[in-house]
């Protein structure tokens, strides 16, 4: 029975991780972006880029993990759109994540139509004979990859990191306000473009781990919305670093009770268990709102961009 | 509305780089430039045919647009358009399924109020959370995008699916009472003229009268706005289920007078694509009107391009990424270039 458990536990603690990285890696892209007080709807377009240039590498080299880093070089690349509409054109930032959004799914849907049905080598599992066999770390780690500690690992990384160095403050004072940080030395414009790069370079990093990591394949769209996704959950994380692990993990949790109620034969619409991502997300929102009341935490530069 | 100098300077600079830009895909498909773009202006305006199918597609992006310029004029950033539109596809085919034999003058009109009413409610649900609870209305709206497409598939694939339509995910076909007028031999219908009413009418909504000044000082100052006593929530939730209503239009009007029965695709995107017409358009129905006249040909023209030229579809969504990237940054630039301009 209790080993029953044990196994019930074990698989449930490892498919929500694993659903949840892809998702960790964009949320904390955007929250680092956003901390510098420009909002990035285009990571969705950024996720997109990565999953499908990280699945065409993936697929052309046999290498995982080169698919990985092309992905989030894409998502960079393509940041850089948002970078230049926004700081070198005072575009409004809303509209240019869109448009980076919308330029991103035409490319997709362009290349992408010679990925579909391709087979990519997936990233080793992390079983051991160590493990095999143990109870509860026996399942744990031998469906794990190395891509889950990579997101714990990222975001440990970032707290301590945007509140212990020199650059992360600086980051964080750019958030703030961009005037003050000036006139304290610090190039705003820079240090915004650095975070709209690196918050593109982790998007992508996710969107390739969607592909290459977690579903293996390529679909024209396939990050239906996790982009997106990601953006709110950041106003949830309330802009922490830190904040994005459990909250990322409460959603895959979601995702994955999902496929279970799928695959244990409830007679429900797969379409309607489908929605569950987007319903959660709103659901969380209002949660968030109802405890917080206010946006205390956000960036107050960031505010600008919604007052 | 009085055209300003520096606006003929922006549309103008917008128009010429997206030229430019266009010249630089077709180059790089290894297509040639000009004779492709010859061919979208002969494939959207060439003929009565072509005119006809821009003029298709011209409907539900012109109503979308519509739909994201009324909460627009507030400053809300909506995106729901895509949802909305496929969210009043299931109210109006509701309405249809359930009286199949109305004659087309009850239909008709219930099929279009139902799939506005009803759908109003998918933009009155952001405009409530943003309104009470300021969580932000552009992610509500792209999320519960994704819900109703998914609506739509639950419904057809599982309680509406025409049992006679063998693995075809489909509803019955339309009677014929519920079957939106068209003109003769083409595909220009009702939809195109109440869209084209709603522009009107929403000119005068938003320039004349008691409530265009509210909504104009609101959408200037919203603390000036509620010194006055306006309140900013109402308002947000009014002009967000007026926008969702439009949109819900567009979609019982896809599905009645374009497809003829509700399936799991009902828009290629109409949603974004209005999206981006009424921000090229500033909001103004008016400029809405030929802006949507022009990007719907350039939709059209594409879907013939990509039969008769082998150009891929996916060209028509890169270049109208590529046109809301330019006409997001020709403004900016032009400001930057001036002598007295304040970095």
């Amino acid at each position: 029975m209790s080993a029953d458990l044990l196994t019930f536990l074990g698989a449930w603690s490892i498919a929500t991780l694993r659903s949840a990285t892809p998702l960790i890696f964009t949320t904390l892209g955007e929250t680092l972006t956003q901390r510098t007080g420009v909002i990035n709807l285009g990571i969705e377009g950024e996720m997109l880029v990565g999953a499908c240039v990280g699945f065409a590498v993936g697929v052309a080299t046999g290498n995982p993990w080169l698919g990985l880093l092309a992905g989030g070089l894409a998502g960079a690349t393509l940041s850089c759109l948002h970078a230049a509409l926004v700081l070198g054109a005072n575009a409004n930032q809303i509209g240019s994540g869109l448009a980076v959004w919308m330029v991103s799914l035409g490319i997709t849907s362009y290349f992408g139509r010679a990925l579909v049905g391709n087979q990519v080598t997936p990233l080793p599992d992390l079983g051991s004979p160590l493990t095999d066999g143990v109870p509860f770390l026996g399942i744990f780690f031998g469906q794990m990859t190395m891509s889950v500690p990579l997101a714990v690992a990222a975001v440990v990384f970032a707290a301590w990191w945007l509140a212990h160095t020199r650059t992360g403050i600086q980051w964080q004072a750019v958030g703030e306000s961009a005037r003050i940080s000036s006139e304290n030395g610090i190039r705003p414009k820079i240090v915004r473009f650095k975070a709209i790069l690196l918050g593109g370079l982790l998007s992508g990093f996710g969107g390739a781990i969607l592909s290459v990591d977690y579903t293996q394949t390529w679909a024209q769209d396939m990050t239906k919305g996790r982009g997106l996704i990601a953006v709110g959950l950041v106003i949830v994380a309330r802009w922490k670093p830190a904040l994005v692990l459990p909250i990322c993990i409460i959603f895959g949790l979601a995702e994955v009770a999902v496929l279970r109620m799928q695959t244990a034969g409830w007679s429900i619409s797969p379409h309607l268990l489908a929605t569950t991502p987007y319903l959660v997300v709103l659901f969380i929102l209002i949660i968030n709102h109802a405890v917080a009341r206010r946006d205390t935490n956000m960036p107050a530069d960031l505010k600008r961009v919604f007052a | 509305m009085s055209v300003h100098r520096d606006t003929v300077l922006i549309v103008g600079a917008t128009i010429l780089t997206f030229f430019l830009l266009t010249i630089g895909f077709f180059v790089l498909l290894g297509k040639p430039p000009f004779e492709m773009i010859g061919m979208l202006l002969t494939y959207a305006l060439g003929d009565g045919y072509s005119i006809s199918q821009t003029l298709a597609k011209t409907t539900p992006i012109l109503l979308c647009a519509l739909a994201a310029a009324v909460p627009g004029r507030l400053g809300l950033i909506s995106v729901g358009a895509e949802g909305q539109l496929y969210a009043g596809a299931i109210t109006g085919t509701a309405v249809v399924l359930a009286a199949p034999d109305l004659p087309a003058a009850l239909m008709l009109p219930m099929m279009l109020v139902c799939a506005a009413l009803g759908w109003a409610f998918y933009g009155y649900v952001p405009g409530i959370l943003r309104a009470r609870m300021q969580i932000n209305e552009t992610i509500t709206t792209l999320v519960l995008n994704y819900v109703a497409v998914l609506w739509v598939n639950a419904l057809v694939f599982g309680p509406w699916k025409d049992p006679a339509s063998q693995g075809w995910p489909a509803t019955i076909t339309f009677p014929g009472a519920a079957i939106l007028p068209a003109l003769p031999s083409s595909r220009i219908h009702l939809g195109l003229l109440i869209a084209i009413a709603l522009a009107i009418g929403l000119h005068f909504f938003f320039t004349r009268g008691a409530s265009s000044q509210k909504i104009q000082i609101l959408a200037g100052n919203r603390k000036v706005g509620e010194m006055f006593g306006l309140n900013f929530g109402t308002w947000v939730i009014v002009l967000m289920a007026m926008g969702g209503a439009i949109a819900g239009i567009a979609g019982i009007a896809e599905v009645s007078a374009i497809q003829g029965r509700l399936q799991p695709t009902i828009s290629i995107g109409y949603g974004l694509t209005g999206f981006l017409v009424s921000w090229l358009s500033r909001h103004q129905p008016l400029i809405i009107l030929p802006v949507a006249f022009l990007v719907g040909g350039l939709v059209a023209a594409s879907d013939a391009l990509q039969l008769f030229a082998k150009v891929p579809a996916a060209s028509a969504i890169i270049l109208q990424g590529l046109l809301f990237a330019i006409a997001l940054a020709v403004p900016g630039i032009i400001k930057s270039m001036r002598p007295n301009y304040e970095r």
